[in-house]
């Protein structure tokens, strides 16, 4: 014991900064997005999740954003490995297509190529499906690096952030070229960004609702015509079907905002508009507050899923018997369906159409999702990057599209899908379709939870009023970036 | 990488005392640290630094993709501190962490006690299932407590025989279920590392106690406490950063139900600002003043660990 207390301060002052240095770190880590915590904004199942809890997590984080990828089916894969497409021979050099998910299926892709191939016999395409989930990380590093791929593919409400950054060529001066006059409205806004055109529209989404034909039989119900005729045939079905414990008349747990914003819209509200520079929230005006206590009445009247789930195990509750109709993506159907933990054999039972809107003959504005396409400032190939992206939003390329379920891009092809009933009720649906307030700082709302917190409290019986205003503020704070 | 933190005095101390005057003084024992030095200095100096740099400039996406980041001296503090919410967070967060610090630690303490009284079989029983609890990744640990918890699948509402009732709705029984996780998660280390300084207590002294008439509670108050002292002020200060920084458990709860707004603490809340709204320097400016909190946390405990060196 021949220490003296100055070298024992030392010593522990070198413990003391090593544990802040190792808490440091981390904090940085949370800081700099090096950390990738499961389940961020973007959605999509981690094929790689093995247990199935954890596939059921991967799935609520689907659902959170299907604003992004509405019109996307549910499982994207890992991040494959890049796959050469195409005849090119790579003499005049490589180009890397970024495309998300599994929404693009390979048929369509090898058709861009083959045309691209026509023109640059010697350019090797290659194709790197990229995990909806964690989309915007990876985005950003490697879009910010001299490692960025040629095209990309981002979630409709992803965009603005990354046109705002300068991170995507500016495609203005082509816009007649791509024929943007063509565009689906609500995605060429999220490709817009201060009046230039940055992410060409790739394909959209759009929430239908989806019905259990045998059920409505029972009640003797039709498809509804409108909202109320909807609510109230959601509070028959829930008397008829009181012995089935949870029962939903029209299954809609609190944190499903994307379906809320419908009875917003419809009512004439808004989440937030611009004056001047400024946002200003418009989810305490009086249209917004009659859209709201509609989600209240209906919650209360013809629910009974949970306040403050979302909505990634529907298809469960619709397998169990224990939903009437519910909103959902177009690609619901297919998940209700799937082998795993679906039900296969209910494939006759299910319906879809639009969600009605308050008068007979109309349907409700839609939140539309989608996606956009853009090449990266750090391209090394611009130009040849542009030739295979004027293919991609050409007639021909969105009409395959369009056979395989999606709703494409371009107004002139709509009347060309086809497939399921589900797509042809997402058409419908997307033709009164609106979008979320086209502000680069949007993805922070949501990131915040703002919305879904709002209808949570609203659900769980807070005052509606109060919960809209605590709502506005929360969402000017970020989208005027104060 | 803080588990490796404790040993860190004992490898300074031969230099220490090398240097003392009793032997001749070597350059080698500090060549020999020089590596391990470097590293440390590369890996957990250089982001500590990069942080602070960020909390002192603007720095969004924008600057992300090259444009040049503006120094703005104190701004991001001072926005953050002058928000009423940053602070509710901080002070939720402190109560968070001292709730679950203090939890962990006695109902540690006390399967610790527990380890030492079971027989040789039930001891391998319960050590088993407290490393499988402590081995579990957090995620993982998260997500099956969720379950559990599920307002309409779940385990807990079908055994209390409550129909939807939803646990993580409400901000008390959020923070209830996150702190079973946490507590749950963290009393396996505490166990272990009690159970073991109680194994190093010299069997004759506790005998000599019992010999005095001393019962259960008074061995463990007047032999075994002080023995422990220093042992459990060293798992309480890696207690208190571990819970102060909690982020996996709380981040997976918001995204399964819950109010965000009501359930936010500060490691989730400073991803939320950086990566959500991309606002990377508020994010750090948030980060620093964690830091700064655990190092006053952990230099208090420490201060009160010198203390008791010295007396013995």
């Amino acid at each position: 014991m021949n220490r003296t207390r100055s070298t024992r301060w030392l010593a522990l002052l070198a413990t003391a900064s090593l544990i802040v240095a190792a808490c440091g770190d981390d904090d940085d880590d949370t800081a700099a997005g090096t950390e990738a915590p499961a389940g961020s904004e973007t959605p999509a199942t981690d094929a790689a999740a093995a247990t199935d809890a954890a596939a059921a997590t991967d799935a609520r984080a689907a659902t959170d954003a299907p604003a992004t990828t509405a019109g996307a089916e549910p499982p994207a894969p890992t991040n494959a490995p890049p796959v050469t497409v195409g005849s090119g021979t790579g003499e005049g050099g490589t180009l890397r297509l970024w495309l998300n998910g599994t929404d693009t299926p390979d048929a369509v892709v090898e058709y861009a190529v083959a045309e691209f191939n026509e023109l640059h016999p010697d350019v090797r395409v290659q194709l790197e499906r990229q995990q909806w989930t964690g989309l915007v990380e990876r985005l950003t590093t490697s879009l910010s690096g001299n490692e960025a791929p040629d095209i990309v593919e981002f979630g409709n409400t992803q965009a603005q952030a990354f046109e705002a950054a300068g991170a995507v060529v500016d495609l203005t001066d082509k816009a007649e070229e791509l024929g943007a006059d063509d565009f689906l409205q609500s995605l060429a806004e999220a490709g817009t960004y201060n009046g230039q055109l940055y992410a060409v529209p790739y394909y959209a989404g759009a929430r239908i609702m989806i019905y259990n034909k045998a059920l409505f039989e029972a009640s003797g119900i039709e498809v509804p015509t409108t909202l109320e005729e909807m609510i109230a045939a959601g509070e028959q079905l829930k008397a008829d079907n009181a012995d089935v414990p949870n029962f939903s008349g029209i299954y809609l747990p609190g944190r499903n905002w994307h379906a809320v914003l419908s009875l917003i819209w419809e009512n004439g509200g808004e989440i937030a508009t611009q004056e001047g520079d400024e946002w200003v929230g418009q989810l305490d005006s009086p249209e917004s507050i009659a859209g709201l206590e509609m989600f209240k009445d209906l919650f209360d009247r013809a629910n009974a899923a949970p306040a403050d789930a979302d909505d990634s195990n529907d298809y469960l509750a619709f397998c169990a018997g224990e939903v009437g109709m519910m909103p959902a993506p177009g690609w619901k159907p297919g998940q209700i369906l799937n082998e795993d933990d679906g039900c296969p054999e209910m494939e006759a039972d299910i319906g879809v159409f639009a969600m009605p809107g308050a008068a007979a003959g109309m349907t409700s504005p839609v939140l539309l999702g989608g996606s956009n396409i853009a090449i990266p400032t750090n391209s090394a190939n611009p130009e040849l990057a542009y030739d295979l992206l004027r293919i991609m939003i050409s007639p021909g390329y969105q009409q395959l599209m369009a056979e395989n379920s999606l709703i494409p891009a371009i107004k002139s092809e709509l009347d060309s899908v086809s497939g399921s009933d589900a797509a042809v009720a997402q058409a419908t649906a997307a033709e009164n379709s609106r979008f979320v307030p086209t502000s680069e700082f949007w993805a922070g709302v949501e990131a915040a939870n703002i919305l879904p917190d709002m209808l949570v409290q609203i659900a769980g019986g807070g005052d509606v009023a109060e919960a809209a205003a605590q709502a506005d503020a929360a969402i000017e704070d970020i989208l005027n970036n104060s | 990488m803080a588990v490796a933190t404790p040993t860190t005095p004992i490898e300074v101390r031969p230099t220490t005392v090398d240097a003392g005057g009793r032997r001749r003084p070597s350059a080698l024992p500090y060549a020999l640290l020089l590596p391990s030095v470097a590293v440390l200095v590369i890996m957990l100096g250089y982001p500590l630094v990069r942080l602070v740099t960020l909390a002192l400039q603007e720095y969004g996406l924008r600057q992300v993709f090259g444009q040049p980041a503006p120094w703005v001296g104190l701004d991001n503090f001072r926005t953050i501190l002058g928000e009423d919410y940053f602070w509710t967070v901080l002070w939720r967060t402190l109560a968070f962490c001292f709730a679950n610090v203090a939890l962990t630690m006695v109902l540690g303490v006390l399967v610790a006690l527990l380890l030492q009284a079971l027989g040789r079989g039930m001891r391998v029983v319960v050590s088993t299932s407290l490393i499988v609890a402590w081995g579990m990744p957090a995620l993982t640990a998260t997500i099956i407590w969720q379950w559990m918890f599920d307002t309409e699948y779940g385990l807990v509402n079908w055994a209390l025989g409550r129909q939807g009732e939803s646990w993580l709705a409400d901000q008390l029984t959020f923070f209830m279920v996150a702190t079973i996780i946490v507590v749950w998660m963290g009393i396996p280390f505490v166990a272990f590392t009690v159970y073991a300084a109680l194994t190093q207590i010299p069997v004759d002294i506790v005998e000599a106690a019992r010999l005095d008439g001393a019962g259960a509670r008074d061995v463990f108050r007047h032999v075994a406490l002080p023995a422990l002292k220093p042992i459990l002020l060293i798992l309480t200060s890696l207690s208190i950063i571990w819970d102060f920084r909690v982020f996996t458990q709380v981040y997976v709860l918001q995204k399964a139900g819950g109010v965000t707004r009501d359930t936010n603490l500060l490691g989730v809340y400073a991803y939320q600002i950086s990566i959500g709204q991309n606002r990377f320097d508020i994010g750090a400016a948030v980060a620093v003043v964690m830091v700064a909190i655990t190092i006053i946390l952990t230099l208090v405990y420490l201060r009160a660990m010198v203390r008791t060196d010295e007396e013995l």
